[in-house]
């Protein structure tokens, strides 16, 4: 009885890949199981999952929290976190760089205030995988996957919505400003685990999030009459009907209630409530507003925040792009952290900068760089990861990794791993096939603190 | 041949089903409780009914095989006897029964197996129960040894242990330095790798079980698979046998497998923990057959009912049905399991059933020993077929019309009535826009989906056939601006992506696993995934006179090649023939096939999906992923739906007609004793949320507001969106299919966090009940605050009031008190409540 039961060989179950047949297991059927007790519905899930075969138990993590910062498009690594200052000039660009706070290791000089705080960075150098295109690279580092045609996966975002559920009555994953592309979705998990998105960009003036206010002219006692009014209007209906699909869509109502009536939680989105200083220290611009909003939303109990910032695909005059925009994010970026670090987050919140690909070796013909993902560069800091670090290394040219190269799937297998999650487990997709949460991945050791 | 046939029929014997009698014009008095029909006496007569509370006795015997031939030393016969007793339930009894051979010295019996002792014909007689039954056996050349075959013997033992699957050596690069190909879709492959590939260890030509695979496989050194199979195992014999014969490789005339059979077909077991087990038969392309027992893969589709072990035994759990599956080369046969409650007594409730619909749903439901639920009320039949054949509610004159009138045929002229509606027409053009993927994008432009938008409205509108449609669709040739359906093949330019998009629109399956694997859990192969490809390997693209228009045409050149060997394939029919192509457009000659009866994937497809429709879930679910290892919970419903429409011409609306007019339709989600676990069997109604586009639409219409959608004039509504690309706040967030794929799960049904947001303090619900000011509006007309209650619910919910909500809402309506505050409140929770966002 000690031991875990093993597949059966010589079945269909022996096959962890396809198709293992584990009770009929959807959304609706652990809606019915809400019913019957006070679990709450991400436990259910989460609780069911675990009586599947290839399955680990969620363990304590070195971090609570992940702040996504996702820079679309291609950020060249030539140009920020893996300059080539002796590689010819065709290569190494025209841009100069900077000491960092590491003794040896150079940042490219747009990043000038994050070079003085790399002694908390974790920069990874040795990042590559097989993707040149945008959408597909994208995904690659928004799921941990390659791009499959018969399956869409899940990100990140909405496998830790799965595993862990909302915390302080907050969505367990938010976006800022909006879902940045279609491969931060939920893949082939329930939308349930959707990301919850702002729907506004806290850097604009009016800035509100969708639908979480009251309406005009209704404050909090007609709400609550009207919740009141509500309930007795579903009496009839309850009565009637037993159905999980009632309970499914009462538990996301009582979500909502919970958000829009607690204070804490909808104070968590109000970016005003920072002091100016602060405001200020992080610029009052997109990069600025976007990671201190995604602070406040940590501290508050969102799991996962993504935020997006900027355009990378710099095919013309790289410079000039690097000059405009990489300030501002080293400003936000480097007040990120040592904000982190003041509060005492940072220990506990894993922060991830990253892009689908890097940029061409050699300098093209319009000033600007192409794609490349054979090598391109990850910054991590937080949650439990080792900081003050190079992991790996890019060659000379910085066109392929020459030391402890590593792919999406480490990459998200360790990250996971800072949070408890075992990458290995699986989840259930359509048609029940069991899908590891990263195919063939494995923690870094080297990247933990 | 002859006596084969006698023991089909007897396989088959008692099926209750057989309805000829039938009363099935009832339509107009079916709420009249008439005399019990049909069904109860068909099944009293064949004494094996259910409702037969009597002390069972065995009813009839069943032997499996049906008949037990034994070619060479090497081959056996697992036998397997089920009773079947008069209460339908089946028992295997294999070991209890007796077995009488006429020639004993043909074959040796050891437990069940049946091996073969001398040649010679002779006949197996098995006694149970008072009843006894004959199959014939023939042996030959019973002291032959057989070689051993890579092919024939060792490619099933990668396939049985677990070697090839895709977490294991079938991966892509192989595991651990070792690659099979996957499921074994390449063993020339294979054997090369085996024998070829790596020098040394892996195999050992003078001490077999030396060799690595064998080592490894028995974990006699570490292996990240473990242990798969013991070292005096048959299994690890027949491996040592094929590397002692030094590792043969087949002449290119061995035979394959053509088909398997799984035996008992069908088992009704008694109470949990009852076993029955299966045997396996392959057919080869030789002629001969062979058991297969023990090289099958075993899959239940559901082991809480009934679960099954490597050896083919298989265990009864909890009530339920469940499909027991084999798998062996490249087929996957299923069989039938009915897991009922020990001992269980229950009587099939006399039923009136309104059409051959009901007929076959109960005939299904009195299997599992499930009384259907009775029949829903007018309000909430009104609600259900208005929204499910119109997407819009009904109206208060529609309601007022409807609920009280005493006409028996009311039901029948409503659905007659809204079928003609132009509404009812709308939902099916939108399901088909998001089957055909119109939407704008880089390469059609808005006016090329707008102008295939308009075809596909124009066709659905006129009721056109569906096979002409399709033929239609898919063997287009011309301008997108012109022949606008031929943006069908502007839309998607990657030959296999054609391909698999048509079969899973046209044909309801998922053929992708094919592109590089055999289809693990259903028919389909590499070869015939490419050869399917090859019918759109001929398509001609160039630019038009219009910059945004394109020109589909027949280049008449360009082949597909299989990516093992490169051979190019020739254009087969997805399990199909291999037509004759000269001088035609491939394209052509495919549509001609596709849409038609010789195809018999069309009509069940569509039809299933209809069905889908109607009950939130299809005869086979999901509608477009129908494969073996994903059976039909009613087949013979699905066939005769679709045997139906064939013969009417793909009348589309004659199959809805049919489908509404049922009972089947037209039940109350109230559950009963017998059917209360039912999910897939259509024994009550479900409840199912309003797809996106109706519930705003719907929102729309009880507030009386319009709205705009980018390229609609005003007050056009969201069903009639034209391009994929338009949407909305609301819409993406009730989960609108964006029309990116052909996939089913586009359309999204899962609450999330966003939508009760939405609704609860969002612009759409809020925002219409003042742009539409109907409170308002009413309360200047002078009307009762109560009687807008009144029409507030019959509005939103299709049913008055009841007396304890209208005393509940009494008191919110003190004399002297403005109204309006409670009344907007209460539509606003109305159009909150779930009885609001649920069809039921």
């Amino acid at each position: 009885m000690d031991t875990p039961p093993r597949p059966i060989t010589g079945t269909w179950s022996d096959d962890p890949a396809h198709f293992r047949k584990v009770n009929r297991r959807n959304f609706l059927t652990v809606g019915a199981l809400a019913g019957f007790g006070s679990l709450t519905l991400a436990d259910l899930l989460r609780s069911e999952a675990r009586a599947e075969k290839k399955d680990y138990a969620s363990f304590e993590g070195t971090a609570k929290s992940i702040i996504h910062i996702f820079l679309p498009g291609g950020m060249a690594h030539q140009e920020s976190f893996d300059p080539k200052p002796y590689a010819p000039i065709e290569y190494r660009g025209e841009m100069g760089n900077v000491q960092t706070k590491v003794p040896g290791v150079l940042f490219g000089d747009t990043l000038t205030k994050t070079a003085a705080l790399a002694d908390k960075l974790c920069v990874v150098r040795s990042m590559t995988h097989g993707e040149a295109a945008h959408e597909r690279g994208t995904h690659n580092m928004y799921t941990g996957y390659r791009p499959s045609p018969a399956l869409q996966y899940p990100s990140i975002g909405s496998v830790i919505s799965h595993e862990y559920g909302p915390r302080n009555n907050l969505p367990p994953y938010v976006c800022i400003p909006t879902l940045p592309n279609i491969y931060a979705g939920t893949g082939y998990l329930s939308s349930a685990f959707s990301p919850f998105c702002l729907g506004s960009d806290p850097a604009g003036g009016g800035f509100k999030v969708q639908d979480l206010g009251l309406p005009g002219g209704i404050d909090d006692s007609r709400f609550s009459t009207r919740r009141t009014m509500l309930s007795a209007v579903n009496q009839h209906f309850q009565k009637k009907e037993a159905s999980d699909l009632l309970n499914a869509m009462d538990t996301f109502y009582d979500r909502a209630y919970s958000l829009i009536s607690s204070q804490q939680a909808r104070e968590a989105f109000n970016i005003e409530a920072e002091p100016a200083a602060l405001r200020d220290a992080y610029g009052r611009n997109t990069a600025g507003a976007r990671m201190l909003l995604a602070r406040r939303l940590v501290q508050a109990g969102v799991r996962l925040v993504n935020l997006t910032y900027g355009g990378w695909d710099m095919h013309n005059a790289i410079v000039p792009g690097f000059r405009g925009q990489m300030p501002a994010f080293d400003q936000a970026f480097a007040t990120l952290i040592s904000d982190l670090e003041a509060t005492g987050l940072l220990k506990e919140t894993v922060v991830m900068v990253s892009s689908e690909f890097g940029r061409t070796p050699k300098i093209n013909a319009t000033a600007g760089r192409d794609h490349w993902q054979k090598v391109f560069s990850v910054v991590l800091a937080g949650g439990g990861l080792m900081g003050g670090s190079v992991f790996g290394s890019s060659n000379a040219t910085a066109s392929e990794p020459e030391e402890n190269a590593i792919g999406p799937e480490d990459l998200f297998y360790t990250v996971y791993h800072t949070l408890g999650i075992v990458g290995d487990k699986e989840l259930m997709a359509p048609g029940d096939r069991p899908i590891e949460i990263i195919d063939g991945g494995q923690v870094r050791k080297e990247l933990l603190s | 041949m002859r006596l084969l046939s006698v023991l089909r029929h007897r396989i088959q014997p008692l099926n209750p089903l057989s309805v000829s009698s039938r009363v099935s014009a009832m339509d107009a008095s079916r709420r009249i409780l008439k005399a019990t029909v049909a069904l109860c006496a068909a099944f009293l007569c064949s004494g094996s009914g259910p409702g037969f509370a009597q002390e069972a006795v065995v009813d009839s015997l069943r032997v499996y095989p049906p008949e037990i031939i034994l070619e060479t030393s090497r081959s056996r016969q697992l036998l397997v006897v089920q009773a079947v007793y008069s209460d339908g339930i089946t028992r295997d009894v294999t070991s209890q029964a007796q077995v009488q051979l006429s020639n004993a010295a043909l074959v040796r019996q050891e437990g069940s197996t049946l091996y073969p002792a001398a040649d010679g014909e002779g006949q197996l007689t098995v006694s149970f129960g008072g009843k006894s039954l004959a199959v014939p056996v023939k042996v030959t050349k019973a002291a032959e040894n057989r070689d051993v075959s890579f092919r024939l013997d060792i490619m099933p033992i990668f396939m049985k242990t677990g070697c090839n699957t895709g977490s294991c050596h079938g991966a892509a690069r192989g595991k651990d330095g070792f690659r099979l190909s996957l499921f074994g879709f390449d063993p020339e492959g294979d054997h090369y790798r085996l024998t070829r590939e790596l020098s040394g260890r892996r195999l050992d030509l003078a001490v077999p079980s030396k060799s690595l695979l064998i080592e490894k496989a028995v974990g006699a050194v570490p292996h990240t698979g473990g242990k798969r199979f013991a070292p005096d195992s048959e299994i690890c014999k027949e491996l040592e046998r094929w590397v002692d014969a030094n590792c043969p490789n087949d002449p290119p005339t061995v035979p394959t497998c053509t088909s398997i059979a799984i035996y008992p077909t069908q088992a009704v077991l008694d109470g949990e923990g009852e076993k029955q087990q299966v045997t396996v038969i392959a057919k080869y392309s030789d002629g001969t057959t062979r058991d297969v027992t023990s090289l099958s893969l075993f899959l239940s589709n559901d082991d809480s009912v009934a679960s099954i072990n490597p050896d083919g035994s298989v265990t009864a759990g909890q009530r339920g049905e469940a499909y027991i599956m084999a798998r062996f080369a490249t087929h996957t046969v299923g069989s039938q399991y009915i897991v009922l409650p020990k001992g269980l007594k229950f009587s099939f409730p006399p039923q009136t059933p309104v059409n051959y619909v009901d007929e076959l749903v109960n005939a299904k439901l009195q299997k599992l020993r499930m009384a259907p639920s009775a029949v829903c009320d007018d309000e909430t039949f009104l609600r259900r077929v208005y929204l499910d054949l119109t997407g819009t509610l009904p109206t208060t004159e529609d309601y007022q019309r409807f609920v009280p009138s005493p006409d028996p045929q009311k039901r029948l002229k409503l659905i007659d009535e809204l079928l003609e509606r132009k509404e009812f027409t709308e939902i099916w053009v939108q399901y088909w826009a998001e089957w055909l993927m119109i939407r704008s994008n880089n390469v059609i432009s808005p006016k090329a989906a707008l102008l295939y938008y308009n075809w596909l409205a124009d066709q659905i509108g006129r009721n056109v056939p569906l096979d002409r449609m399709v033929q239609e669709l898919l063997s287009a040739s011309g301008g997108t601006f012109k022949v606008p359906q031929t943006n069908y093949y502007q839309n998607e330019t990657d030959i296999l992506k054609v391909a698999e998009n048509v079969a899973q629109v046209f044909m309801g399956m998922r053929i992708q696993c094919a592109q590089c694997h055999n289809h693990p859990f259903d028919r389909w192969t590499m070869d015939d995934y490419y050869s399917f490809a090859a019918f759109f390997s001929q398509i001609g693209r160039k630019g038009g006179e219009d910059y945004r228009e394109a020109i589909i045409f027949n280049s008449g050149g360009g082949e597909v090649a299989h990516p093992v060997g490169g051979r190019q394939m020739p254009p087969k029919f997805l399990g199909g023939a291999q037509p004759d192509l000269k001088g035609q457009d491939r394209r052509v000659v495919m549509a001609k096939w596709l849409a038609s009866p010789e195809n018999p994937y069309f009509a069940q497809n569509f039809t299933n999906r209809v069905w889908s429709h109607f009950f939130g879930r299809g005869i086979i679910d999901q509608v477009d992923d129908v494969r073996i290892s994903n059976p039909s919970v009613n087949p013979e419903l699905l066939a005769e739906l679709s045997k139906r429409f064939t013969e009417s011409n793909y009348n589309f609306k004659q199959l809805v007609r049919d489908i509404c007019r049922s009972d089947a339709y037209q039940r109350s989600t109230a559950r009963n004793d017998s059917n209360k676990t039912d999910e897939k069997n259509f024994a009550h109604a479900n409840l199912r949320r309003l797809k996106a586009e109706s519930l705003l639409d719907c929102i729309s219409q009880v507030t009386g507001t319009k709205d705009k959608f980018p390229g609609l004039p005003v007050g056009a509504r969201a069903v009639q969106i034209v391009d994929g690309n338009t949407s909305t706040y609301f819409l993406t967030t009730f989960g609108r299919a964006n029309r990116e794929t052909v996939c089913s799960c586009e359309v999204k049904m899962e609450p999330t966090l966003s939508q009760a947001l939405h609704l609860l303090n969002g612009d759409t619900v809020n925002g219409k009940i003042q742009q539409g000011g109907l409170i308002a509006k009413w309360l200047g007309e002078k009307v009762e605050p109560l009687q807008i209650v009144e029409r507030l619910y019959v509005g939103c919910v299709g049913r008055k009031p009841t007396a304890e909500e209208v005393a509940a809402f009494q008191p919110l309506f003190p004399a002297g008190a403005d109204p309006k505050p409670v009344l907007d409140d209460l539509f606003w929770s109305l159009l909150n409540s779930r009885e609001f966002l649920f069809n039921h």
